[in-house]
């Protein structure tokens, strides 16, 4: 019998990329055909920073697979009335009748054109998860690519729930669509509530332990003592929205109290815009001819454009120049013998007012802890020590600052990124081993590595590709519902850009539109993949109303869930295991996934589907040739849609376009076509290697996890402190709206600051409250916040009982956490059932007693808004989601918000 | 030799669950069962607070309480270090739950499924039937480590002849290996590194590690108790909680136990000065056979019941099930043919049968209010006490003359005296120990248990049947009552287990480490 059952075992070689810290690989157990254990994948131990294992979200696949409630046939919707408190009664319906409907909406939106009355796509898609569901797609970024345009605006978490702030300004400073620390060299890591042992996935956690396990040190800034904090070597509890004060103030400390030698002057000399010299309006100061901008020469004592050679820049000081200024809208000034300071003594100007004492107040911290950590952090820097990296010699500087979400996103973002890098770029620890690096691109192009996205731009700086903001090409109708390109020049126009807008404007213009802006339109039909924003947003229940009148959806559908309720059809897809895919691993990912290699992983099947589910490449290829795609689709998947192009200098697997390609001849295409990449056309295995190798990588230099060497070998600066050309485009861009009429983005152009200054932050929270919803503050005395938690971020997962079950043993999960000394002001003890209200809904939960809490804050961990998810919607968790409100007056110029909001608190009877 | 055990970096461990879950996968755990889980401490007020992340399971202990108390022989203790469960002789009787101080063992009977009633077909697949019923615990993966070490491989270092909990932990926290081989990874990271094993003061020798700062540990250190916080914030998931094992069915063994034994005794006793008085007598055997009907009733296996004299040489249970086969035996005989010696060697029995409950208790690690050496005195008084006071009531109403009534009531004085006695040693003795403070709460409200306030009524009662005789029949009744109060509150109020401690919470990085904590916990 054993013999039998050994035979009837095997080991599936998979991939988890469930949230955006992977992905991982994985192995599987399968027994008699079904999936029985997750193992990790211990062969890719030598090439996976994390040795090849793979977090607690992983080992949910098998209940996943195997859970009861999951879809298992196409259904339609047979109540045409939308809502929450309406049944969808959906029916079973076959995959030729729900793709042929889908077909018929497509193939109506195509023949009335593309493009609506408005502008707007007909087509929307929404997809969650921080790209990772693509992953998961198959082939059917082919498909999108094949139909055209496609309205990518409707956000699901995107700007409230992500680092948004730091996508924009860290793709412009250091091509860092994350940031992360360098933790295997760091010795100081100042981590302003970023969530690394929860949300750093196995690399980010495996990273951190390896670095205190050497006696690293990592300070946890943050309101609550969180699962990161507890890893740390000190907690300090910091006000909520107060970081970038913070920040100012140690910049103050490290400018006014520690000696100037100590900082990397040469870094800031030549490798930041620190000595170009600011005019009296606030722009550059440039040469007349060249138009670049000059800075002042100690060697010949006079002002030359900075890319002159032999010279000998002066970092600060007040100099008497002659040059031009340009302004926005090409204004121009022409000053003959004024006196100019360099950007850094403004800079030393600028922060003078913000010492330890201001922050401290404004903090809630003791001057004498920023100080500290500031002089703390100068220590460490190892200015002037150099390290080899692969044969490379760099900087070392073993400093690093990471901020966690509600940090870097929403009002203050801007601070809180330019504080950072500032901090950082003092001690020259941007972009050099040990220090604060990007981690990957998704504005910028080519993806391929950040050293390729490193492209000379003006006045000495990388090139971005902001959106244009000129009276000849500024975009007034932006072709997304949510004015990306109208807004948000940052947010640029690369395939990522509409995730990256304001996303929450997509929705809100469908509630009530925005003056001047084209008549807000719904899309004809609207796909949504492996995101629920009916739960998982912010003012969730308006969100959930607004879908509710959306003509045409189509959810790719694992269980019942809140958005899906509102469908029209649902498809049910090959879920982890079940589904064929080949996806890029390797090189430096977002969060903290930096490899020594890269190449592909096969997401090889595991079991069979269950009940009817297909493949997601399946329903791709079957909707493409329902809408006579069939051509455009295959040349798509030839020209690299699934991940890589079909073709190279010498070898060629291209599909043939006039036909449907079976699932796994597409995969096997694009296995040989990976083969090939990897080894330079030498070989061309296809499908049968990777299903018994599982991975197959090459060599990733780690001197590309640094932008550094790129930036010296472009003669490039990091654009900071001074930020002209921000200053200008705030200024453009404010004309251009006026010129429209539009002013209700005022608040946000006053972001556009040459250097961030101070504005009370969380007093602009109140303030916002009080007048949009015209309620006395004080009656809302809590902060309420949220963290990630390891069981749960991103993995959708909410509906499954192990989850559940092993989230319980860390504190907190499914209820609300609060200090125990406000909770005796207010006779709340530990268990007692509240209800926590802000100006906009009401939530309900169990609370949870810890010291690890500020006592003006309480804290829900997760984003638990289900109503309609079984299993899910039983547990009856306490959500902040539906309690934070989704307006312009909480939204920064980059188009995000933050979870964040104020609230009261009522004890009512019983306790769970 | 051999000691296999895992050694948990606490400056490591994220508290992620990851081995939680690899567990659950691995051994197809039903839900609701973890055999290793990752539990969250918090220590401090704000804002100096710190909190840690503490993995545990079965210590495979070098003295494993729930070895010593097994009936069945089903707990086995390897050479290697390794605690087993051998399935197919446990009766269930969760004796060894209780022993156990580290909350690892749990029974099901009846395996909850993860969504309802009906099983997914992973569940199908890996159900295990032979755990129904019976105690199950973490195994450290021994159907790894034996068949890897059978293939050459190295346990800790190789991945299939490892527990799945070190294999899956993404921090690099948990290590396995042999910490008798010097050149093993767990004897290096326990050499360079601080360590403390959880409730170090029991003497189970726990095979579980925890390092806690860096730096090497000198000889004999040993890492003090942590401090008692009887009153934690946020800490329900790792303080004390009611053993959920033996519920009104033990406490009727111990009840009906006691008083029959004591009863019986009374009763040969009095044969030397009286007919003997059969319905006491039956009464007796009634109650033990009761008693013992409730245990067997309690146990998750009945039908293997017999498996109980498995272990006699070690387990207290194995004993008492011995001790009651002559006391049933001497009883019916000496019921035939009324030699007093076999009245005599009933009662002995029987004694030894109550002496045995005290052992039991004694010998529950898991549970700080009965392992205290003054159990054993306290049942023993305690059953004597029940049993004359129900005696007293057969000899009132069997009409026994002044003079044999006055000396039960002195007898019961006496006899309530020695409890309240032995009771107030045990109850100081606890509360300067420490004890889980719910016990105390339990032990201190209740209102017919054996302190001073019901015991002097009783007492009283009984003095003052020395001038109106029909009030023994209340005394007695009050004795045994009140005997009967307090091993209900014994079993089923004041049973909380020892819960978790975390010696010292861990250095992080180049943080310092700093005092634990044992919450829930009082001196008292």
């Amino acid at each position: 019998m054993e013999t039998l059952k050994q035979k009837l075992r095997k080991q599936v070689s998979t991939y988890c990329y469930q949230c955006v810290a992977g992905p991982d690989l994985l192995k599987v157990d399968v027994e008699d055909g079904i999936a029985t254990q997750i193992r990790p994948d211990i062969s890719s131990a030598d090439i996976h920073p994390a040795g090849g294992k793979v977090c607690v979200k992983a080992y949910g696949l098998i209940q996943k697979t195997y859970n009861p409630n999951r879809i298992l046939t196409p259904m339609k919707r047979t109540n045409a009335q939308k809502g929450r408190d309406q049944d969808p009664k959906f029916e079973p319906i076959s995959w030729d009748e729900a793709l042929d409907t889908i077909a018929k909406k497509l193939n109506k939106a195509r023949a009335d054109g593309l493009m609506d009355g408005s502008g707007f796509p007909r087509v929307a898609a929404s997809f969650g998860g921080g790209g990772t569901p693509t992953s998961y797609m198959g082939t059917f970024p082919a498909f999108l690519s094949a139909w055209g345009a496609v309205d990518m605006s409707f956000g699901s978490g995107q700007g409230v729930k992500c680092y948004h702030s730091e996508h924009l300004y860290g793709e412009l400073w250091h091509r860092a669509f994350t940031v992360s620390p360098d933790t295997p060299l760091s010795e100081l890591i100042l981590s302003f509530g970023t969530n690394t042992e929860a949300s750093g996935g196995v690399c980010g956690v495996k990273r951190h332990a390896d670095s205190r396990a050497r006696g690293a040190k990592r300070i946890q800034i943050e309101p609550h003592l969180s699962v990161t904090g507890a890893c740390s070597a000190q907690w300090v509890p910091i006000k909520p929205k107060t970081d970038a004060a913070f920040l100012f103030a140690m910049i103050n400390v490290m400018l006014h109290e520690v000696e100037r030698s100590r900082l990397d002057i040469s870094f800031l000399r030549d490798r930041t815009s620190s000595p170009y010299l600011i005019a009296p309006n606030g722009f550059y100061l440039r040469d007349r001819k060249t138009k670049k901008p000059l800075l002042w020469d100690l060697k010949s004592g006079k002002a030359v454009p900075y890319d002159r050679k032999n010279i000998d820049p002066a970092l600060e000081g007040e100099f008497t120049v002659s040059g031009i200024e340009v302004g926005a809208d090409d204004d121009k000034w022409t000053h003959k013998n004024i006196k100019c300071k360099t950007a850094f003594s403004h800079l030393v100007d600028h922060v003078s007012k913000f010492t330890p004492e201001w922050a401290a107040e404004i903090c809630d911290i003791g001057a004498d802890i920023i100080r500290n950590i500031a002089n703390q952090f100068v220590d460490h820097a190892h200015v002037g020590e150099t390290i080899d990296i692969e044969g490379m010699t760099l900087p070392y500087r073993p400093v690093a600052i990471s901020l966690g979400k509600t940090v870097n996103n929403g009002w203050g973002g801007y601070e809180c990124c330019w504080g950072r890098t500032m901090a950082t770029c003092l001690v020259g620890a941007l972009e050099v081993p040990g220090g604060t690096l990007g981690t990957t691109v998704r504005l910028n192009r080519p993806a391929d590595n950040r050293w390729s996205s490193v492209k000379p731009g003006p006045d000495g700086f990388m090139d971005y590709p902001m959106n244009p903001t000129s009276k000849e090409d500024w975009v007034s109708k932006s072709p997304s519902r949510h004015a990306h390109q109208t807004l948000v020049p940052l947010a640029a126009n690369s395939p990522w850009s509409q995730a990256l807008g304001p996303t929450h404007l997509a929705w809100m213009m469908q509630q009530k539109g925005f003056e001047n802006l084209p008549e807000p339109t719904q899309p004809d039909v609207w796909f949504v993949y492996r995101t629920n924003p009916a739960i998982s947003f912010w003012d969730t229940k308006a969100i959930a109303d607004v879908m509710a009148n959306f003509p045409f959806t189509v959810c790719f559908a694992y269980t019942h869930d809140e958005t899906n309720h509102m469908a029209d059809i649902l498809l049910p897809e090959c879920t982890d295991l079940e589904g064929l895919q080949l996806i890029r691993i390797g090189g430096s990912k977002y969060i903290e996934q930096f490899w020594d290699y890269q190449g592909f992983a096969l997401r090889d099947p595991a079991v069979n589907p269950r009940g009817e589910a297909k493949d997601f490449t399946w329903i791709s290829t079957e909707l493409a040739r329902r809408t006579g795609l069939l051509e455009k689709y295959n040349t798509a998947i030839n020209k690299g849609a699934a991940g890589v192009r079909l073709y190279g200098e010498n070898y060629d697997f291209s599909l043939s376009t006039d036909k449907p390609h079976d699932v796994e001849d597409v995969w096997d295409a694009v296995c040989k076509a990976a083969s090939a990449e990897v080894t330079d056309g030498k070989e061309s295995q296809g499908l049968a290697y990777y299903r018994k190798h599982g991975h197959r990588v090459k060599k990733f230099s780690r001197q590309r996890w640094y932008l550094y060497p790129a930036m010296v070998e472009n003669k490039l600066r990091f654009e900071l402190p001074y930020q002209e050309r921000m200053f200008r485009i705030g200024k453009e861009l404010g004309a251009r709206l006026h010129e429209h009429g539009i002013t209700w983005w005022d608040r946000q152009l006053k972001e556009y600051e040459a250097m961030p200054n101070w504005h009370d932050l969380p007093g602009q929270w109140e303030d916002a409250l009080s007048k949009v919803y015209k309620i006395n503050i004080d009656d809302f005395p809590f902060w309420l916040l949220t963290a990630r938690s390891m069981q749960y971020s991103w993995g959708g997962n909410a509906g499954l009982q192990m989850i559940h079950e092993v989230a319980a043993n860390i504190v907190g999960h499914g209820g609300i956490i609060m200090n125990p000394l406000a909770a005796k002001k207010l006779r709340v003890k530990d268990g007692d059932v509240v209800e926590v209200s802000s100006a906009i809904g009401k939530t309900r939960g169990a609370i949870v007693l810890r010291n690890g809490i500020r006592p003006d804050c309480l804290l829900m961990l997760g984003q638990f808004d289900h109503w309609a998810t079984p299993y899910a919607k039983d547990l009856h968790i306490a959500s902040m989601n539906e309690l934070t409100p989704m307006i312009l007056e909480l939204t920064d110029a980059t188009g995000s918000g933050a979870d964040l909001v104020k609230v009261s608190l009522k004890k009512l009877g019983g306790q769970s | 030799m051999t000691r296999w055990v895992i050694v948990a970096d606490l400056n490591r461990c994220v508290g992620c669950q990851t081995c939680t879950s690899a567990c659950k996968h691995a051994n197809a755990t039903a839900p609701g069962i973890q055999w290793r889980k990752v539990l969250d401490f918090e220590v401090g007020e704000y804002p100096d607070v710190r909190r840690a992340f503490v993995p545990v399971g079965c210590m495979h202990c070098d003295e494993p309480p729930c070895f010593d108390v097994c009936p069945s022989t089903a707990t086995g203790k390897r050479d290697d270090g390794i605690v087993t469960i051998d399935y197919d002789l446990c009766i269930g009787c969760a004796y060894c739950s209780v022993a156990c101080p580290y909350q690892a063992r749990a029974r099901v009977d009846i395996p909850n499924m993860a969504y309802g009633k009906k099983s997914m077909r992973h569940e199908i697949v890996s159900e295990h039937w032979d755990r129904r019923g019976v105690a199950q615990k973490c195994t450290f993966c021994i159907d790894r480590v034996d068949p890897g070490l059978a293939a050459g491989l190295t346990p800790g270092v190789d991945e299939e002849a490892t527990p799945a909990c070190v294999n899956s932990c993404i921090a690099g926290a948990l290590h396995f290996g042999d910490l008798d081989d010097p050149q093993s990874n767990v004897s290096k990271l326990t050499e360079e590194n601080k360590f403390f094993r959880m409730h170090e003061d029991l003497g189970t020798g726990p095979g579980i590690l925890y390092l806690w700062d860096r730096g090497s540990q000198k000889d004999n250190e040993i890492v003090p108790a942590p401090p008692m916080v009887a009153e934690p914030v946020g800490m329900a998931g790792v303080s004390s909680r009611h053993q959920s094992n033996w519920d009104w069915r033990a406490a009727a063994n111990f009840i009906g136990g006691g008083s029959g034994t004591g009863l019986f005794l009374a009763t040969a006793l009095a044969g030397f000065f009286a007919p003997p008085l059969w319905p006491a007598a039956l009464l007796a055997l009634a109650l033990v056979a009761t008693g013992l009907f409730y245990v067997w009733m309690e146990i998750g296996r009945f039908e293997r019941f017999i498996n109980v004299f498995f272990h006699p040489h070690k387990s207290w249970m194995s004993r008492e099930a011995f001790a009651a086969m002559p006391f049933f035996g001497f009883a019916a005989l000496a019921i035939f043919n009324q030699w007093q010696v076999l009245w005599l060697a009933a009662a002995a029995s029987g004694m030894v049968f109550l002496y045995c409950q005290g052992q039991i208790l004694r010998a529950a690690k898991g549970i700080p209010a009965w392992r205290e050496d003054s159990i054993v005195p306290l049942i023993v008084s305690t059953g004597l006490s029940e049993g004359l006071g129900l005696f007293a009531i057969f000899a009132v109403l069997a009409g026994l003359d002044i003079s044999q009534l006055e000396f039960i009531s002195i007898v019961l004085v006496l006899l309530v005296g020695v409890r309240f006695v032995i009771w107030h040693y045990y109850r100081k003795t606890l509360g300067a120990k420490g004890a889980p403070a719910a016990t105390f709460a339990a032990f201190d409200g209740g209102f017919l248990n054996l302190s001073i306030k019901p015991q002097l009524v009783v007492a009283a009662l009984a003095m003052l049947s020395l001038w109106i005789p029909w009030v023994l029949v209340i005394a007695g009744f009050a004795a045994a009552l009140t005997g009967w109060a307090f091993k209900f509150t014994l079993i089923n109020r004041a049973a909380y287990n020892q819960g978790y401690e975390i010696a010292r919470m861990p250095a992080r990085g180049a943080g310092p480490s700093s005092v634990g904590i044992k919450p829930g916990w009082k001196i008292s």
